[in-house]
């Protein structure tokens, strides 16, 4: 706020901090929690007393265990790792790379990154972790249980890799067709006043309150003997859509195209018409001025609704539960028949590590856009 | 723009809708009037079945459906009108537990079960979401500028979290013994057991749903909250308007459109309220409107289901979410009229 | 943190993951199975994977996707695994082949009890059966001098003696989650009271005093359970268990093994089993069976290799290394003492659990409807009859009752 007149009194102020911790709190603390419980024998994970849990006395017992030094040495570590990388890379890059060859430097950046990170977490920090220990009596002791082998279990024995692979196909399908096709469209509607343009809105806008389990229920079997009926127009070739990420990809980008369409709509009657229209006036087509003069200006909100775009795939469970088979199975199904199948405790703290798995991606994704995600909505992606 | 320009913009976007939503719809929509059913014949069967040392063998009469000649179920499809939708709204149970005036007996239903709960669901938290999301966005806007960052990061996270995965880490909180629930129990020193009774069950659902949606709701105000014309508020100051009205009469006004935007996806998400159900396995105590539906739909163990009332619920499902949007509709309606 | 150990053991476990192990068929035919995804599933599909060219999908939707997957022409899996009930609709549909000429060629080490035969063909190989049979702490029931309880009469008074002295809050446990769950409760519970299903013409018969009964030993049981108990699947109660803070409770026998499990159980050694309570009739359980089907929408060559390799699958070198995964019923099983209960439970007269279409939407009905009994909001003969309503309903939409 710019003027001292609107300045707060303290304890409004306070107040206000206050509840914005506690909000904070209720926001992170099932991610926090989860991930304590994922690096816990079952036996703590599961324990009543929120001090087991957090402790993992059990675990410890096992002789998987943390020590303070430990836990020191890996803040420090992933201290370092950002700032190599957020700061000190990129600076490197630009004083040293010549300005043509950009990407050869980037390259050579992650790969020294990537070595140096290797030598010091298999060589270095095992050694100063082993020879400091003795000497730091209690300090260095495993004072906390701990163990990774949850995310071994995981990531290694159960291949979970595979269904990264699918999730990503997925999601970057759904989010580069979405964007592509809803830009258009929403282009096409915020230029067009016609009462067309508004009934297609209403409609879509009835579609995005569609219960999804009504629509996608329909599409089994109809994808399942897809090679039966596409064989008159397809002949020999005619594929099995059931199964395919391709086909899962086409449901979710049109699933998901009445929002994308209304966010892109409303983004773009933000930016004035007066600026394609000059555009026309020098001779542009429709097509050109859009290519020339809008798309430069409309990344924002492109970015904005490719995140919402992102999140519907990544995250999406009905539809890729029913249309997948397991071979191409995407991480959230996956999970889901971790914890349904007859499980026992063991498997339900490994399906807690594949869940803070899934969710380190989306970490990632918020940690950089961010910015832009407020950036767009500000620009006006959303006007009701 | 004329009609090829803006049929050439729209087309792909149209056609995906068509294919994959339109086709779908129609299709549920004729298939609530139809019943489509394999003819039975009955026949009588000797089955065998492994006991744990020995065979158990029996004889009975069985309901078998008839192939024809390529080795496909004979099915008939019959016109019954608005027998499914009669079937889903049960009206004669009804009027029994209305003449007896028994709400309970009313809410035994499954249809009318589901509605309440679908009804006091999306209406419950819609000002709740309103609310706690204004009260994100007033927070992170008079917080310093340089925690901003990471205070908004945090408060993404419960909207980019998956469902399915949020709903289990509630689960795993608050189930048995979880640990939000012993911590409750060692505060008031009785055992609670928050999934033995529907109203707790319900309050969890809806505390959760905020939980989930707010953020959302949060970053859209707050980035609206940037665009508050700072020269209205220091002439409301000028005016002598208090900290409440400036916000009543300046910055609440503002946010209106927002307001309605968020609003509006809200309804239309909490309407179709689901994940909660099969996250939480409310299904003994509430149950909702669109898990109905799915009900169903889900083939049961020996693969029979039951589209035709599905689509009759699915049908009257969106004849409430067509109720709900109507207000929201004509504001836009409106300003499309206006616009013109 | 040893992180050299931690590497040394993932190149292992990806060494292990690749290595062929013996299979006595070298299959080359490509060849995919689907079925559900629980442990016994996941050991045999595992033993099929090392004859080379097989791939398995374990998904928990096979119920939904199964009937449709195995009609298309050609059938999207060569193998497919069910159970009494899921074997229906693909029996029904006819896309299951007959095995008997297989078996001849193939199947010497098979036994006469593993073949399911409807009018004297083969339809499908089983390899385990499971059953719900009672399962106690020797130690609570030791303590306070109680006999192992044979009927619910007695599960009932034991559980008031265990709570009285202060033992566990909640001596017993229950898989009573609303849904195909609490419906199996029922269905056990009624056949221990010798109820039939169904009148002629698959009318609903449930509403009669064996029904009435079996819902109020249900109920008198949940005065003993956790109050949530209308959540509590199979896997929560074994937890229950495992964390010391129930005494007994009807379960699974493929969850036996669980108790003894030293890295996840606090029970270990202290947990007995015995045959499931006596209704007033049988025991109040019903036998399940896990079998392998074939595609009948497949060439002869596929089923020959299709039906080698399941045969490698649910061989005695499988069972040898999953002993106490199941029940098997395959040759070379060593039913130990965690399958005493499920042996107790046949012995002591249990009836297959009666598979049919109409039992498939009954037993759905069940699952729903029972919660409003349970909750107070009907009494057991309302409720009986709301589910028979319900069914008929269903029923007519299925084309099963006219």
């Amino acid at each position: 706020m710019s003027s001292r007149a609107l300045s707060q009194p303290r304890s409004l102020k306070l107040t206000s901090a206050g509840f914005l911790l506690l909000w904070c709190i209720a926001a992170a603390f099932p991610i926090l929690w989860i991930t304590v419980m994922s690096v816990k024998s079952p036996v703590d994970a599961f324990d009543g007393n929120a001090l087991n849990v957090i402790f993992g006395p059990a675990t410890l017992a096992a002789g998987q265990g943390i020590s303070v030094l430990d836990i020191i040495l890996w803040m420090f570590s992933l201290w370092g790792a950002f700032i190599l990388t957020a700061r000190v890379a990129p600076r490197m890059v630009t004083s040293y790379a010549p300005p043509k060859a950009l990407w050869l430097g980037w390259m050579i950046a992650i790969a020294v990154l990537f070595i140096g990170a290797i030598v010091w977490f298999f060589s270095i920090f095992p050694g100063l972790s082993d020879n400091l220990s003795p000497w730091l009596g209690p300090l260095g002791r495993d004072g906390i249980g701990f163990t990774t082998e949850h995310y071994k279990t995981v990531w290694v024995e159960r291949g979970f890799f595979n269904n990264f692979q699918n999730s990503l196909i997925v999601t970057v399908g759904v989010v580069t067709i979405s964007l592509s096709v809803g830009t258009l469209a929403g282009y096409g509607l915020a230029r067009s006043g016609s009462t067309l343009a508004f009934w297609i809105l209403i409609i879509a806008l009835i579609f995005r309150a569609l219960p999804h389990s009504v629509l996608v229920a329909g599409y089994l079997p109809v994808f399942i003997s897809s090679a039966e009926w596409l064989a008159p127009i397809l002949g020999e070739n005619a594929p099995t859509l059931y199964g395919k990420p391709w086909a899962v990809i086409a449901v979710l980008v049109a699933i998901n195209q009445p929002f994308t369409i209304w966010m892109l709509r409303s983004f773009f009657q933000n930016i004035p018409a007066d600026l394609d229209e000059a555009a026309r006036v020098d001779g542009c087509s429709h097509f050109q001025a859009f290519r020339r003069v809008i798309m430069p200006v409309m990344w924002p909100g492109v970015i904005t609704t490719g995140l919402f775009s992102f999140l519907l795939g990544y995250n999406d469970f009905l539809v890729t539960s029913l249309l997948l088979d397991a071979q191409n199975q995407t991480m959230v199904p996956a999970i889901a028949g971790m914890f349904n199948r007859e499980t026992t405790t063991t498997d339900q703290v490994v399906a807690v590590a594949a869940a803070v798995s899934i969710t380190a991606p989306l970490f990632i994704l918020v940690m950089v856009f961010q910015r832009q995600i407020v950036s767009g909505l500000t620009a006006g992606a959303v006007k009701g | 723009m004329n009609f090829r320009t803006f049929a050439a913009f729209v087309g792909p976007s149209i056609v995906m809708m068509l294919l994959f939503i339109a086709f779908p719809l129609i299709s549920v929509f004729t298939q609530s009037f139809y019943i489509t059913q394999p003819i039975y014949e009955v026949v009588e069967v000797e089955t065998c079945t492994p006991g744990f040392l020995t065979q158990t063998c029996v004889t009975e009469e069985n309901s078998v459906p008839i192939l024809d000649e390529h080795g496909e179920i004979v099915t008939k499809t019959e016109f019954v009108g608005l027998q499914s939708y009669r079937n889903v709204l049960e009206l004669d149970r009804v009027w029994t537990a209305f003449r007896e005036g028994s709400w309970t007996a009313f809410q035994t239903i499954d249809f009318w079960k589901a509605l309440r709960f679908t009804l006091t669901f999306t209406l419950i938290t819609l000002p709740l979401n309103l609310g706690v999301g204004l009260g994100i966005a007033l927070m992170i806007n008079n917080a310093a500028k340089s925690i901003r960052g990471p205070v908004i990061f945090i408060s993404l996270l419960p909207f980019i979290i998956t469902p399915v995965i949020g709903a289990l880490s509630i689960n795993w909180l608050f189930r048995g013994d979880g640990i939000l629930t012993a911590i409750m129990e060692w505060y008031s020193g009785r055992d609670i057991a928050l999934f033995a009774q529907a109203w707790t069950i319900e309050i969890l659902m809806m505390l959760y749903r905020v939980w989930h949606v707010a953020p959302f709701a949060g970053i859209v105000l707050y980035a609206g909250l940037q665009t508050v014309n700072q020269d209205s508020l220091e002439s409301a100051l000028i005016d002598g308007a208090s900290r409440w009205q400036r916000m009543r009469y300046v910055i609440i006004p503002h946010l209106m459109p927002l307001i309605t935007f968020i609003s509006m996806i809200h309804l239309m998400d909490s309407y179709r309220v689901f994940e909660e159900i099969v996250g939480f396995s409310s299904q003994g105590h509430v149950i909702s409107l669109q898990w109905l539906t799915y009900d169903f739909l889900v083939p049961d163990q020996a693969g029979n289901r039951s589209i035709s009332r599905a689509s009759a619920s699915a049908m009257l499902t969106m004849v409430g979410i067509v109720i709900l949007l109507i207000a929201p509709l004509r504001r836009t309606w409106r300003d499309h009229k206006g616009s013109n | 943190m040893k992180f050299r150990s931690l590497l040394l053991a993932g190149a292992v476990a990806m060494s292990a993951g690749a290595a062929f192990a013996d299979c006595a068929y070298e299959n080359t035919t490509p060849l995919t199975s689907l079925s559900a995804g629980f442990e016994a599933w996941k050991a045999v599909t595992d033993a099929m994977a090392e004859c080379g060219n097989f791939t398995a999908s374990l998904d928990q939707e096979f119920r939904e996707k199964q009937p449709e997957a195995f009609a298309a022409n050609p059938s999207l899996y060569q193998i497919g695994g069910v159970a009494n009930a899921t074997l229906i609709p693909l029996l029904n549909a006819g896309s299951i082949r007959p095995l008997d000429d297989l078996i001849a060629t193939y199947g010497q080490n098979l036994t006469p009890n593993q073949m399911i035969q409807i009018d004297g063909t083969t339809y499908a190989i089983a390899m385990a059966v499971n059953a719900q049979h009672l399962m106690y702490r020797t130690d609570i029931l030791a303590d306070l001098n109680l006999e192992v309880p044979t009927t619910y009469a007695e599960v009932l008074a034991a559980a008031q003696v265990i709570r009285d002295a202060g033992v566990v809050e909640y001596p017993l446990g229950g898989t009573f989650k609303t849904g195909w769950n609490l419906g199996e409760e029922f269905v056990n519970m009624y056949l221990g009271e010798g109820g039939e299903f169904f009148a002629d013409g698959n009318m609903p018969a449930i509403n009669n005093p064996q029904g009435i009964a079996a819902l109020e030993t249900l109920l008198a049981m949940t005065e003993f359970m956790d109050p949530e108990y209308l959540v509590s699947d199979s896997t929560y109660v074994q937890q229950q268990f495992q964390q010391g803070k129930i005494a007994m409770a009807n379960l699974w026998a493929t969850r036996a093994a669980a108790m003894n499990d030293e890295a996840e159980s606090e029970v270990v050694g202290l947990v007995g089993m015995a045959s499931a309570p006596m209704g007033s009739a049988a025991p109040a359980s019903s036998l399940w069976w896990d079998g392998i089907v074939l595609a009948a929408n497949m060439t002869d060559e596929e089923a020959e290799a299709a039906f080698q390799v399941a045969l490698e699958g649910i061989d005695n070198e499988m069972v040898a290394a999953n002993n106490d995964t199941a029940v098997w019923l395959v040759s070379g099983y060593q039913p130990g003492e965690l399958a005493a209960g499920a042996a107790g439970t046949a012995q002591n007269g249990a009836v297959p659990y009666p598979a049919s279409g109409p039992m498939g939407i009954m037993h759905t009905e069940l699952g729903n409807g029972l919660a409003d009994y349970l909750n107070g909001n009907k009494d057991a003969a309302t409720a009986l009859a709301d589910i028979e309503a319900a069914y008929i309903t269903a029923a007519q939409e299925a084309g099963l009752i006219q």
